[in-house]
């Protein structure tokens, strides 16, 4: 709209479409039963064959699906592990080399939230299976956004591992320091002014209940999980403590062990069957929350699938462009969303990005993707 | 350690009249500060210096400290280590074959030039089950070796994939018939000269290096790999190191997990122990909680040579000490006079002191 062309009336009438707009949307909101959200990234490749083209291997998804809506084909691109669940969370498609360790130009939907709804880093958490290329899903580079908006991320496998714990049962917990010893403490930090504050993650308040978390955490039973799905096992089990601990509005979950499909078919086809079952120990302890049974949204998507064929190690690589590759299913289980609806139409992975954003009360201005359809009940 | 390559002739090749100590005419010598001096360090050999490399070193000059550092078998250590984090050749997929673990030695006895040394990282059982399958593989290596967006060069892909297979063809303008040729042909393309040197002067340099510059640099490198060393000495001297030393970088997970231990301990730590608190703490977009929660834990061990505090007999001494050793720098007149203060208090431990230094944001950047 030029300059000349904003006369009165459309001044006014575009004010009053922007004004309604804000109300509904705060209506919208305000009315909203889902509270918070859970997007599981089923990641490291997985077909609709192994998920809900083999019913048996997938039975707490499929549980999900008929209490809620199931995707059959949603569109995926074959970006590399890390590009395509990026774009799950940007709501855009870009390509990203798979060994990249940067962050990506376009802001995450945890930026989204954060900055759209002011939600401090406890409200914000991805718990990821990946190691250090997955923390790079936190936040963009982008000027508006980044990391003060950032979400916290826990690599499970990482951080909670019996070779770390190890080391802190050898050397022992940091001792308890008196009130004035703190105090003694922070007066000395506070003194010292050789760093340039920058606009941080976590502020000193968010920064202690993650440390107290972490060693919290550390002396759980979440070190000792072991099998082929240990990594993703430990990053469904970190997000559950995570959920019933704060209460975040939106935890991601990034699973990565499926990948194993390249060399090993009945490895992936055993890793789907094992995540399935860590999901449905999270669903147990969403549903036995009072403050999470009624107000949670479980979202679950891969970020692609993998080849039609076998290769010759009788495994699944991921690059034959077949639909087997390109579609994947999705399923979306929550308090305002219908009930056993099956959705045959294409929809995109990107998708996900507004459709959580949306759910949350707020946008994803910058997303090249729209709300899934026909979600609500 | 001394230099087993020459490093002084690489001034002449590229044009510029050498000094008599091999600098260039745009590097002046400065004397080494304690700042200067740990920037060094952590960016040659990934760790801030030991206590005596500290005496050792401390208003030298640094082209003398560069000459000792550079093609050493250290430096070629903590070169391999980023290599492999750079192809994420970590943790489970950690090279352990005999030929990978030669090649900080064998680069440093002149074996092996830095090209050499990366076919050998490509062709180790673990990068191939890093990137198993033809697509991930060719993948990795036309991205990492010679940064070409696949997406963009589909067909390098699917030549690259057939080969890979067993088939022939024209890849990257060579012939190649099997997986090894992928990985020689990549390595051997003048991308892959621009892509080295690109990252390496990012990664001691901490920007992208200037387009003219580099494919000078690119090109030397290129023609004769065993230049990279004369090529970083050449950065290390540069006014630009200057501005990066004076404007601080972060510090990465992996330098941390060796400061702490250098800084604490006056040791590096072993393979195991940095591995471990480095994995733990590349497991968070924000790692400083779990950085704050490790040097306590390290601090409170009892391992660290801390004084009693009764035998401390000139606290602002002290106290300035452990600001240079830790922050590479001396406190001001406020900070000393705020930490001496607190010190006089019975509440404060020597440990209070150090928690203060290595817990603040100072104390992760170099």
């Amino acid at each position: 709209m030029s300059f000349e062309a904003l006369n009165r009336r459309t001044f006014l009438g575009a004010t009053a479409a922007t004004l309604a707009l804000s109300a509904g949307l705060g209506a919208q909101s305000a009315e909203r039963k889902t509270k918070h959200v859970v997007l599981i990234g089923f990641a490291g490749g997985v077909r609709t064959r192994e998920t809900f083209g083999s019913p048996s291997n997938v039975p707490n998804l499929v549980s999900l699906a008929k209490e809620g809506v199931l995707y059959k084909r949603v569109k995926s691109s074959n970006l590399g592990h890390y590009g395509a669940a990026l774009s799950l969370f940007t709501g855009v498609a870009e390509p990203r080399g798979i060994r990249e360790n940067g962050r990506g130009e376009e802001p995450t939907l945890f930026e989204y939230a954060r900055k759209g709804l002011g939600l401090a880093a406890k409200d914000v958490w991805i718990a990821t299976s990946g190691g250090a290329q997955q923390t790079n899903y936190s936040y963009s580079t982008h000027a508006d956004y980044g990391e003060r908006y950032g979400a916290n991320t826990v690599d499970g496998d990482g951080l909670f591992n019996a070779e770390f714990k190890s080391i802190l049962e050898t050397l022992g917990r940091p001792k308890k320091l008196d009130e004035r010893e703190a105090e003694l403490l922070a007066k000395m930090r506070a003194s010292i002014g050789g760093a340039d504050p920058k606009a941080a993650l976590n502020n000193a308040e968010s920064a202690a209940q993650v440390e107290r978390f972490i060693l919290d955490e550390l002396t759980g039973g979440t070190a000792s999980l072991r099998g082929p799905n240990a990594a993703d096992a430990k990053a469904i089990r970190v997000a559950r403590n995570l959920l019933v601990l704060f209460k975040p509005r939106l935890v991601a979950i990034v699973l990565q062990s499926a990948d194993i499909a390249h060399g090993n078919f009945n490895g992936y086809a055993d890793v789907v069957r094992q995540n399935d079952a860590a999901i449905g120990d999270l669903m147990k302890a969403i549903r036995a929350d009072p403050a999470l049974r009624d107000s949670t949204a479980v979202i679950a998507c891969p970020e692609f699938g993998r080849d039609r064929d076998l290769n010759s190690r009788r495994g699944l690589d991921h690059g034959d462009g077949s639909e087997d590759l390109e579609f994947v299913s999705a399923v979306a289980w929550g308090p305002e969303f219908a009930r056993d609806r099956v959705i045959e139409d294409d929809v995109r992975a990107v998708d996900l990005c507004p459709t959580v954003c949306q759910l949350l009360g707020t946008t994803a201005p910058r997303a090249k993707a729209k709300a899934l359809p026909r979600l609500y009940a | 350690m001394a230099p087993s390559s020459s490093w002084t002739s690489s001034a002449t090749q590229a044009g510029q009249a050498p000094l008599d100590d091999g600098r260039t005419q745009a590097s002046p010598a400065r004397a080494l500060d304690a700042a200067t001096l740990r920037s060094v360090f952590c960016d040659l050999l990934g760790r801030p210096p030991f206590a005596a490399e500290r005496e050792r070193w401390l208003g030298q000059a640094r082209h003398t400290l560069l000459d000792a550092l550079l093609g050493s078998e250290p430096f070629w250590s903590q070169w391999l280590e980023e290599q492999l984090y750079y192809f994420f050749l970590i943790d489970n997929f950690r090279p352990e074959s005999e030929r990978v673990l030669a090649i900080p030695a064998d680069l440093a006895a002149g074996k092996l030039d830095p090209r050499e040394a990366t076919h050998r990282i490509a062709l180790s059982p673990s990068f191939d089950q890093r990137n198993p399958g033809a697509d991930t593989f060719v993948t990795v290596v036309l991205e990492q070796f010679t940064g070409i967006t696949v997406q963009k060069n589909v067909r390098e892909l699917e030549v690259g994939k057939a080969i890979y297979d067993g088939a022939g063809g024209t890849f990257l303008g060579k012939v190649g018939k099997r997986q090894a040729d992928i990985v020689d042909i990549a390595l051997h393309h003048k991308a892959f000269a621009e892509t080295f040197v690109a990252r390496e002067y990012e990664r001691l340099l901490g920007e992208s290096a200037p387009a003219k510059e580099r494919a000078e640099w690119a090109r030397r490198f290129h023609q004769t790999p065993r230049e990279y060393g004369a090529i970083v000495r050449e950065w290390l001297l540069s006014e630009a190191w200057d501005r990066r030393a004076a404007r601080k970088r972060p510090v990465s997970n992996r330098l941390f997990a060796r400061a702490l231990y250098v800084d604490l301990l006056d040791r590096a730590p072993d393979e195991a122990e940095a591995r471990r608190l480095r994995t733990a703490l590349d497991g968070m977009s924000d790692a400083g909680p779990l950085r704050s929660v490790f040097a306590r834990v390290l601090i409170d061990s009892g391992m660290v040579a801390l004084p009693d505090k009764k035998s401390i007999r000139d606290p602002r001494a002290w106290i300035a000490q452990r600001f240079e050793a830790l922050l590479g720098r001396a406190p001001s007149a406020q900070e000393l006079e705020a930490f001496a203060a607190a010190f006089a208090d019975e509440a404060c431990r020597p440990a209070t002191v150090l928690y203060a230094l290595v817990t603040h944001a100072e104390y992760q950047l170099y």
